[in-house]
């Protein structure tokens, strides 16, 4: 597979990146000044630091099946995440997973029962946990395996015999993560910015503080921000012609009183054709193959301002002065709040780069 | 005979009150005890505790008057000063050997108040007669009680940690059991717990039920051992142990009292694990320190960390323990725990593992983001109570380090950006102080566009407030350059000891950048406030810092405020501020001219500019021929107005009405001296005063109104024969 980042515009290098790896004999580096040295100064990292970045690959239909073991893409596409970003994981071991499950799952049934000592070597009758390395996910050498984590548990007034049900199921992932960052990172830590977790709220919180607490990291709301929302419309419109959209949806809401919620659905075709009328200026002026597959930011915004002035044509409602809220197609959906819904694997290594791109925006160092 | 025994008594114990501390002299005193003891065979205490050490098994108690006797006595003895260590040896071994059988058991154990210490020995034989005698459960308990109570006194505990197994053994005993564990409790270290005792005891909670004993005991073990068990503890169980103190406490609160020995008893002790201080919950729940907690998955044992054992920071409760463990304390679970407690605040600040802090940074940077920044519904504006504390704890963190940390400076760079200047104002200040020294070309960017922005739109509040901010920033930037820079290697790079490889003249730079981004703002924020002169102070202790720069640390940069500073200064109607800018000009000589002296001498090349000095010497020319000289108007100076436009104003003499006499912050002194050195004269003509004579003693009479600063600037700017001729201020600084 050929490396999508080779077209993508690059965030310029990040200092304090750049100052953490750096050896020097001092103790006081990490706390001591984010920019104090002249020398490597340059760029500042509360102020520069990373950005969205403004071009990127063209939805390319990744031949992930070949590579992903299919039950667990199976598990993470037709179903809903909720994202959360996470500080870099001091001291996660991709080999030490077994003996996480043991202990994610006595941490769980400790807390379940306030005031129950459990015992985590032993065998539990609760909850079971399985961690796993989803192979052949990270799309670079310095992106981590993929971890998914899945909680089973039997239910109340089950039979001996029924086996467990998974109740829960999560990933940690890192895809095309920035090259600079994750280099930067001392040894010891691992980067999995992107988290998704399906299921009971409660099992979700429980299994943040586990990590939390095992791995010295913290976790955060993810949303997807509206700019992130437009990149996917045009991605995903972007792969008609491969796999048929069969619509276009997003929601939009206007700040008026009482608030206004426009649904506004687009036939694919119609999308389609705005998109390469959009589109059409790059492609002729190009042969490189190259360059015709990356998409520019403002070939985004070209489309999306063409899909509003449509709209106002109709309906008198210019929505520049409104928030998009969710974007949703045959391909997935995504919500603002941070909710994901991948339907198709063959894009999945796509969105989830963006998203990572998101994530590691919100590192705070 | 009752008072023949207790003075015998005091005179045999007073020896020991002496030595009670120090373990090691007990054995002496023991050996020195016996001796006496032989000397004072006629005793009748001595000989009480003779017949319990010698009385035979299988003895009869009852109408046993010689058993009687003795006991009394011994009772009397304890219940009023307490048992020597010997006495409680002998006493405690015949009850619990139920040599008289069980009968005396509850009475011996009753009195057994220690008037220094328990010989661990004692303790270890009558645990083992637990095990060996029929003695009744309900005296099991009451003994082990008395263990507890007793725990702190006990000499040494190395034996008894030493049946840590034999004493565990008894948990089973459903009724010792609660004594058991809050013993074990005690005892308990890295190396007892065991898979096999995790087991036991949570074998015994699936019989018993969540138990607090066991818990408050298994979660020690958890803090040992994470990898062997994880727990919750619920709310309502975090009380801890309850002491078992009651049957002993009076009589052990009088003995101790009359000993006046401070030997802590197991009174207070309480069970110091995590809890949770605040329960209350709530949606976006970042303002809280993780606790301390011991890292689950530790490194497979390196060579280096295998020769010797780690101890969780959980574990260290005081500082002598800290500094006893330094080598070999493990760092808790989340880094971010360390800043909630100060002793692991004296840890951090010995912290050399980068990853810690970096760690330590993620943490906090997420918490400062994610309340400040990213947090939609408001975050701390609603929440301001726990930002307040949580924002407190750090700035204290950061005082105690003397530093502050990079994430909360990455932080700030990117809140001041959004900052309204009212919320949380003392902290954010007070973290922004605290930001290592900024690149000269950076601080536009970073600091000056933000808080230009907010000074000129909020109240004579903030800009005091930042005022004295940016004034404390300056002086840490400062202290840090004097601390860290070679002295004989002014030009190049500071020590490499710092993290900050900045060059001298890139430092210089930076210095500069702030003086004159302050002295913008102070120009300013004076014309928009009228010149207030609270402003005006906080404005006057920056440049008390600025011209200061060279001697006090050491670095070749002067810089004099601006006109727009210098002038309302001078001008100011209260007299503090015409002194403190006396004394601020009276500094900058004092610099300049040393920084001249060592120039020539050293002949380095470090230069402060001509311009420095001509800007001096119009300041000084100004003060002298303003103050002194009645010239204020004159051309030349600064402030010039056309003759025509002062004739018409009608004031007489309007050259004379800036001295020290006419200007609007003196005029009261000179008045008040005007009837003090002419209290018979009716009309006041203050001009009078500016004769030769009355002018020096009126300068006098200022001086000793607590006016330090003029005075200063007079002795070192005006020699007083000219004051007296034509007052020509010697002002020449080339």
């Amino acid at each position: 597979m050929e490396r999508p980042q080779n077209s993508v515009v690059r965030t310029p290098p990040n200092s304090t990146a750049v100052q953490r790896r750096s050896k020097s004999k001092s103790y006081r580096q990490s706390y001591r000044s984010c920019l104090g040295a002249a020398s490597r100064l340059g760029l500042t990292p509360g102020l520069t630091a990373r950005r969205l970045n403004s071009s990127r690959r063209a939805l390319k239909s990744h031949i992930i099946t070949e590579k992903v073991n299919p039950d667990h893409l199976a598990l993470l596409v037709k179903r809903e995440w909720r994202l959360s970003y996470i500080t870099p994981l001091h001291q996660f071991r991709h080999t030490q997973l077994k003996r996480y499950s043991r202990q994610l799952s006595a941490f769980i049934a400790a807390e379940k029962q306030q005031g129950v000592a459990v015992e985590v070597e032993g065998s539990q009758s609760g909850f079971r946990v399985s961690f796993s390395v989803v192979q052949g996910l990270a799309a670079t050498d310095d992106d981590a395996e993929t971890v998914l984590i899945q909680i089973f548990s039997r239910p109340v007034f089950a039979k001996q015999d029924e086996p467990q049900k998974s109740v829960w199921s999560g990933w940690l992932t890192c895809i095309n993560g920035n090259p600079e960052y994750l280099q930067s990172l001392p040894k010891g830590f691992t980067s999995l910015p992107l988290f998704g977790g399906s299921g009971a709220e409660v099992l979700t919180s429980l299994v943040k503080s586990w990590f939390q607490q095992t791995f010295d990291c913290c976790f955060g709301p993810l949303e997807i921000n509206h700019t992130s929302l437009q990149w996917l419309a045009a991605l995903w419109t972007n792969c008609h012609t491969e796999s048929n959209l069969q619509h276009l949806k997003m929601i939009w809401t206007l700040p008026v009183v009482p608030p206004l919620q426009i649904t506004y659905t687009i036939n694919p075709q119609d999308a389609w054709e705005l998109w390469m009328s959009v589109r059409k200026d790059r492609l002729e002026k190009t042969e490189d193959e190259e360059e015709a597959g990356s998409i520019d930011i403002e070939e985004v915004m070209r489309f999306v301002q063409g899909l509003k002035s449509h709209f106002y044509r109709h309906f008198r409602l210019d929505l520049s002065a409104g928030n998009l809220n969710q974007v949703s197609t045959a391909l997935g959906s995504a919500k603002f709040s941070g909710k994901i819904k991948i339907s198709n694997s063959r894009y999945m290594i796509t969105t989830l780069t963006l998203l990572t791109e998101c994530a590691l925006l919100k590192m705070p160092v | 005979m009752a008072a023949t025994i207790n003075m015998s008594d005091s005179e045999r114990s007073s020896p020991n009150d002496q030595s009670v501390s120090s373990r090691s002299s007990n054995r002496s005193l023991r050996v020195a005890e016996k001796e006496r003891r032989k000397n004072e065979a006629e005793d009748p205490f001595v000989l009480a505790l003779k017949y319990f050490s010698d009385v035979e098994a299988g003895t009869p108690v009852y109408g046993n008057d010689d058993f009687e006797r003795n006991l009394v006595l011994v009772e009397k003895v304890a219940y009023s000063r307490g048992l020597p260590p010997e006495a409680i040896s002998i006493m405690l071994e015949f009850a619990m050997s139920l040599r008289m059988g069980s009968a005396p058991c509850v009475r011996v154990l009753k009195c057994l108040i220690p008037a220094t210490v328990v010989p661990q020995e004692a303790v270890v034989r009558a645990v083992v007669w637990l095990g060996v005698g029929k003695i009744p459960i309900s005296t099991q308990v009451l003994f082990i009680k008395w263990v507890l109570t007793i725990f702190d006194m006990i000499d040494t505990k190395d034996q008894l940690r030493a049946i840590y197994g034999f004493i565990f053994s008894y948990v089973t005993e459903e009724n010792l059991c609660p004594y058991i564990c809050h013993l074990l409790y005690l005892l308990t270290r890295k190396e007892s717990v065991r898979v096999f005792r995790v087991r036991k005891l949570l074998e015994l909670q699936s019989k018993l039920g969540r138990q607090p004993f066991l818990l408050h005991l298994l979660s020690l073990y958890k803090v040992f051992c994470p990898e062997l068990v994880t727990l919750s503890i619920p709310s309502r169980m975090r009380s801890g142990f309850r002491n078992h103190i009651s049957p002993w406490k009076s009589a052990l609160i009088a003995v101790q009292k009359r000993n006046g020995s401070q030997i802590a008893s197991s009174m207070g002790l309480a069970f110091t694990t995590m809890d949770k201080t605040s329960s209350r919950k709530r949606k976006h729940c970042h303002l809280e320190f993780p606790a301390l907690r011991p890292v689950v998955n530790k490194e497979a044992p390196t060579d280096q960390s295998s020769g010797r054992k780690m101890v969780p920071l959980v574990q260290l409760h005081s500082f002598a323990e800290l500094l006893e463990n330094m080598h070999r304390i493990e760092l808790p679970a989340q880094m971010g725990s360390l800043l909630g407690s100060s002793l692991a605040l004296q840890y951090l600040d010995c912290v050399q593992d980068e990853s810690a802090l970096l760690r330590l940074n993620f943490w906090l940077g997420y918490t400062l983001h994610e309340e400040f920044l990213f947090c939609g519904d408001g975050g701390a504006t609603q929440n301001s109570e726990e930002a307040l504390q949580f924002l407190n704890k750090l700035l204290s963190a950061h005082h105690f380090l003397q530093e502050g940390f990079s994430s909360s400076e990455a932080f700030l760079y990117k809140f001041l950006n959004v900052w309204d200047g009212s919320l949380l104002r003392p902290q954010i200040l007070g973290l922004l102080s605290n930001i290592p020294v900024v690149p000269s070309s950076q601080i536009g960017r970073l600091l000056s566009e933000p808080l230009m922005q907010l000074f000129f739109t909020s109240s004579l509040f903030f800009k005091c407030g930042l005022m004295e901010c940016l004034n404390s920033m300056l002086l840490k930037w400062l202290t840090w350059h004097s601390v860290y820079a070679l002295e004989d290697d002014l030009d190049i790079s500071l020590n490499s000891h710092t993290s900050i490889n900045m060059t001298l003249s890139g430092f210089k730079d930076s210095v500069m950048e702030l003086v004159r981004f302050v002295g913008r703002l102070a120009s300013v924020g004076l014309q928009i406030e009228g010149c207030h002169s609270l402003f005006l102070s906080f404005v006057l202790d920056f440049y008390e810092t600025v011209c200061d720069t060279f001697l006090k640390y050491g670095l070749p940069l002067v810089v004099m405020p601006p006109s727009g500073v210098f002038y309302p200064a001078l001008l100011a109607t209260d007299p503090i501020s015409v002194d403190r800018l006396a004394y601020i000009m009276h500094r900058y000589k004092v610099n300049l001219t040393s920084a001249k002296a060592q120039e020539k001498q050293t002949k380095q090349a470090f230069h402060i500019s001509r311009q420095t000095f001509h800007e001096f010497n119009h300041y000084v020319v100004v003060m002298v021929s303003c103050l002194w000289n009645s010239k204020m108007f004159q051309p030349g100076l600064d402030v010039q107005l056309g003759e025509e436009l002062l004739l018409k104003s009608n004031v007489p003499q309007f050259w004379t009405s800036f001295d020290l006499i006419h200007h609007p912050a003196f005029m009261s002194y000179a008045v008040d001296f005007h009837q003090k050195c002419w209290p018979g004269k009716k009309d006041m003509d203050l001009s009078s005063i500016k004769h030769s004579k009355p002018w020096s003693w009126y300068l006098e009479y200022l001086f000793t109104q607590g006016y330090d600063g003029l005075k200063q600037f007079a002795q070192s700017n005006i020699s007083r024969q000219l004051t007296a001729g034509d007052g020509q201020g010697d002002t020449q600084q080339r």
